[in-house]
């Protein structure tokens, strides 16, 4: 036998094949979980992530995913089980969504004050009431107070590999938070789409040593109290407080940084089709005069419209929020120095400004650029309700008439009967 | 520390005389029908003179094995010495002169002449078990074991720290203090929200009153997060007891969906719950195991209200329909039976949900002095109050201390003062529910009986 010849008709390194496959956001999401081997799955089916833990349960049944799953009797419990595991040094997952989110709001708070290193799928559901079981940010914008990190996907194979980057990132001890990253629900949960499955043995690598209790553990070796009593107006009760509570603001505006590194580490592992743009995504915005802004899912559409104005000599551009908490203040200056005009959409409501909770918060930016730049808020997409490429020329229109005109104080209701 | 000894008891309002105590001892002891021969005496007292004769007129005269023997000091001959293992007072026949003087030093008639033998005898409490005690048909003697509890774990690590802020009086520090003893420092500890963390167990700024890991969960998750914990560990094969102390109103109300779920799931977790029937850690407000017509902060007594309206939620008896591997109820004036129960539950607890109620009387909430919170225990048992037993999935439900001569309910409410207030009315509702509650058991532990 030849050996020679055997050698020299295998190549010297494996071409790597990306695997190649057609699946909704959900299932994206699930096998984003099952690549970043997670060991605690806590569930709770609730409409519109319920694929979503279905595949995860189909995955650990099947063996191809080593993971413990609890199918706890409710959202509460759910988060409280991978509490526990946290705790005792596991890497825990789960998913929610509108009532879910809410029913879990307790221990949710919790768990950036805990510091612990988690992540969890927000499917996006408009809030109750009026009742309705359809995709709108309500949820995931309500909870924004509470310490968490939330991260918004506009495709499916951002779902996929933003779903992996959130273990890497919530475990990073500069950050040691938990992560959101949401999906909209009904477009992207149920959306299915081509993705490239990136390579199990490179996610390891990736992924690095799991390191979820170095700083707050429930373990008999290393015996200590978590959350005593802090507070009060005595002794070191107020300053102690403080130190959580500074120390949790440090580590999201570390996120910042580190989001940034994993998307570059991320996209020079796996290739183009994998970069995403890290906190801001400016789109055709260099020589805009004005530009329209947007969240998740609607991009699409709204990066179409672009093009077509863009084609009919419109000088506008997209800035595409990916990371909104923490929000990328510095990022957002550089996409918005020199834009004359602005549109927000919104896909929730803040009842407080009446307007989109993205727009108040945009305010703050141009603020701190100390740009008076007309800005108009827009609510669309509410309750599952479509933003098409019309529905952005409507917008692009709009905001471009700010170039000659004071923005209205009134937001822009897109799907609404005048 | 010094060693500490099982004893017989003696209550005299429960002894009619019967004598079946002394036909029990002269049968095994000496194979007599003789009751003269008994080492055990019921004597009827001096005065006592109207017939027949009622309880509470009967003495006893048996060794006591006391920890100061006058027998012993009186003896000649080195025939009488405590024995430091059993602590019973031995005789040495090979060494006794006979000359009795044992018998005058002893004021319990407690070691006397025996006229078939010509030589002293005196009670050596059969081995550690007395033939004496189970003849006794009224209760009136009791082999009380406790001893057990202070030798044994007396010497086991005391895993709270000294000097936690409980009431004056207060038998839950007791109670934790016993159960961690027990379970040990291979475990993680969860101290929902009450007087258990407000006592310091988690601390405060830094401190800690606990040495084992532990944690406030929410007052509402306390099973889930110990479920997490303890899933995480048997994941990485490590053995760890995650266990619970939490309140009635953390486990009934607010936090009964978590434990329902927990329990449904056999999620390996000892879950105690220490019932003091309300939310006593923020000042006394009403809790669904607070008892109809108690005075809480919440439910107060004035002119339209007389304390609690509704009766209590039976926590227990709805752990059962879990299916737990172990459900019991426990009180801090039985600390033998809680030892045992623990024992069950802590092993239950590698194998399925185990969940241990315990009554615990709260001397500032009900409103009695501090130096009774024992007593108060006891009575809530000795009146049916409250019923001890223990639950399995393979042999049901059956009583551990059942009581079959209750004291009347007003013994037991007049004993606080939270219900001070209870007019004939609600005194006639509580001893009505008393009877159903216990029909109730009862009917369970039959049908065990019956299985």
């Amino acid at each position: 036998m030849n050996t020679t010849t055997t050698e020299a008709a295998a190549p010297a390194v494996a071409e790597r094949t990306p695997q190649l496959m057609l699946v909704e956001g959900n299932e994206a999401a699930a096998l984003g979980v099952a690549l970043a081997r997670p060991d605690m799955v806590a569930v709770y089916p609730i409409t519109p992530q319920t694929s979503l833990v279905e595949k995860l349960a189909k995955l650990i049944a099947d063996g191809s995913m080593d993971a413990d799953i609890v199918d706890a009797e409710g959202e509460h419990s759910v988060l409280s089980v991978l509490q526990g595991s946290a705790l005792a040094g596991g890497r825990t997952y789960t998913a929610t969504c509108g009532p879910g989110l809410a029913f879990m709001f307790e221990p949710y708070f919790r768990t950036s004050g805990m510091r612990l290193p988690m992540v969890m799928t927000i499917v996006t559901r408009d809030g109750i009431t009026p009742q309705s079981v359809w995709g709108g940010h309500q949820d995931a914008m309500t909870v924004r107070e509470a310490g968490w990190i939330q991260l918004y996907c506009e495709t499916v194979q951002e779902v996929l590999d933003t779903t992996v980057m959130a273990f890497r990132l919530a475990e990073h001890h500069d950050v040691m938070l938990p992560v959101n990253v949401c999906l909209d629900g009904n477009y992207l949960s149920y959306g299915a789409s081509r993705v490239e499955m990136p390579d199990q043995a490179e996610v390891d690598d990736f992924m690095g040593r799991k390191d979820v209790n170095w700083h707050v553990a429930l373990d008999p070796l290393r015996p200590m109290a978590v959350d005593p009593l802090t507070g009060g107006s005595g002794g070191t009760g107020p300053e102690t407080f403080v130190r959580y509570r500074r120390g949790q603001c440090a580590g999201m505006k570390n996120a910042l940084r580190v989001i940034t590194e994993l998307h570059e580490d991320w996209a020079r592992r796996f290739g183009d089709s994998h970069r995403f743009a890290p906190l801001v995504e400016e789109y055709r915005l260099d020589d805009a005069e004005y530009a329209i802004m947007t969240l998740g899912s609607m991009t699409g559409a709204a990066k179409d419209a672009v093009d077509e104005a863009r084609a009919a000599g419109e000088k506008v551009g997209l800035i595409k929020i990916k990371t909104f908490s923490p929000f990328p203040v510095e990022a957002l200056k550089h996409a918005l120095r020199d834009v004359r005009a602005l549109g927000v959409v919104d896909r929730s409501v803040n009842f407080r400004w009446n307007c989109g909770p993205m727009f108040q918060e945009t305010l703050g930016v141009l603020y701190r650029l100390g740009r008076q730049v007309p800005a108009q808020s827009f609510i669309g997409g509410l309750a599952g309700a479509d933003l098409t490429v019309a529905t952005f020329h409507r917008v692009i229109a709009e905001t471009r008439a700010l170039l000659e005109r004071p923005a209205d104080d009134e937001p822009v209701w897109l799907n609404a009967k005048d | 520390m010094g060693q500490a000894y099982s004893t017989i008891a003696f209550d005299p309002a429960k002894c009619d005389g019967c004598g079946k105590c002394m036909t029990a001892c002269a049968s095994v002891k000496f194979d007599s029908t003789d009751t003269t021969r008994s080492l055990i005496q019921i004597v009827r007292s001096g005065g006592a003179r109207i017939e027949p004769p009622r309880p509470g007129e009967f003495e006893l005269a048996l060794c006591r094995q006391c920890a100061d023997p006058k027998c012993v000091t009186v003896c000649p001959a080195g025939a009488l010495g405590k024995n430091g293992a059993t602590g019973v007072i031995d005789w040495d026949a090979s060494k006794c002169v006979d000359c009795l003087l044992c018998t005058i030093g002893c004021t319990y008639a407690g070691i006397a002449l025996d006229e078939h033998s010509g030589r002293v005898s005196k009670c050596d409490t059969c081995e550690g078990k007395p033939a004496c005690v189970p003849a006794c048909p009224t209760g009136a003697l009791r082999h009380v074991t406790t001893a057990r509890i202070y030798n044994e774990v007396g010497s086991w690590e005391d895993l709270f720290a000294p000097g936690l802020a409980g009431c004056q009086g207060c038998n839950t520090e007791l109670l934790m203090r016993h159960a961690l003893r027990r379970v040990g420092p291979d475990t993680v500890l969860a101290t929902p929200p009450g007087c258990v963390p407000g006592m310091g167990s988690v601390g405060f700024n830094g401190t800690t009153g606990t040495k084992v890991p532990v944690f406030h969960p929410l007052l509402t998750n306390t099973a889930a997060m110990l479920a997490g914990v303890k899933r995480q560990y048997e994941r990485v094969g490590r053995k760890v007891t995650a266990m619970a102390i939490a309140g009635d109103g953390g486990a009934s109300d607010v936090g009964f969906q978590s434990l329902s779920g927990a329990a449904e799931r056999g999620e390996r977790i000892l879950f105690m719950v220490v019932d003091n029937e309300g939310y006593m850690n923020t000042g006394m407000q009403r809790s669904s195991c607070t008892p109809y017509g108690a005075w809480t902060s919440t439910t107060p007594v004035g002119e339209h209200t007389r304390g609690k309206s509704q009766d209590a939620k039976n926590l227990p008896m709805i752990m059962i329909n879990h299916r737990c591997e172990y459900v019991a109820t426990a009180s801090t004036a039985y600390m033998e039976d809680l030892y045992e129960k623990l024992d069950k539950a802590l092993a239950a607890s590698e194998r399925g949900f185990a969940y241990l109620h315990v009554y615990s009387p709260c001397t500032t909430g009900w409103r009695f002095q501090s130096a009774l919170n024992i007593e108060v225990a006891r009575k809530a048992v000795e009146s049916n109050f409250v019923t001890l037993w223990e639950y399995t999935p393979e042999s049901g439900l059956h009583f551990t201390r059942p009581v079959d001569k209750p004291l009347p309910v007003t013994d037991y409410l007049e004993a606080m003062g939270r219900f001070r207030h209870l007019s004939p009315e609600q005194v006639e509702h509580i001893q009505k529910k008393v009877t159903e509650n216990l029909r109730f058991v009862r009917k369970i532990a039959e049908q065990a009986d019956e299985q």
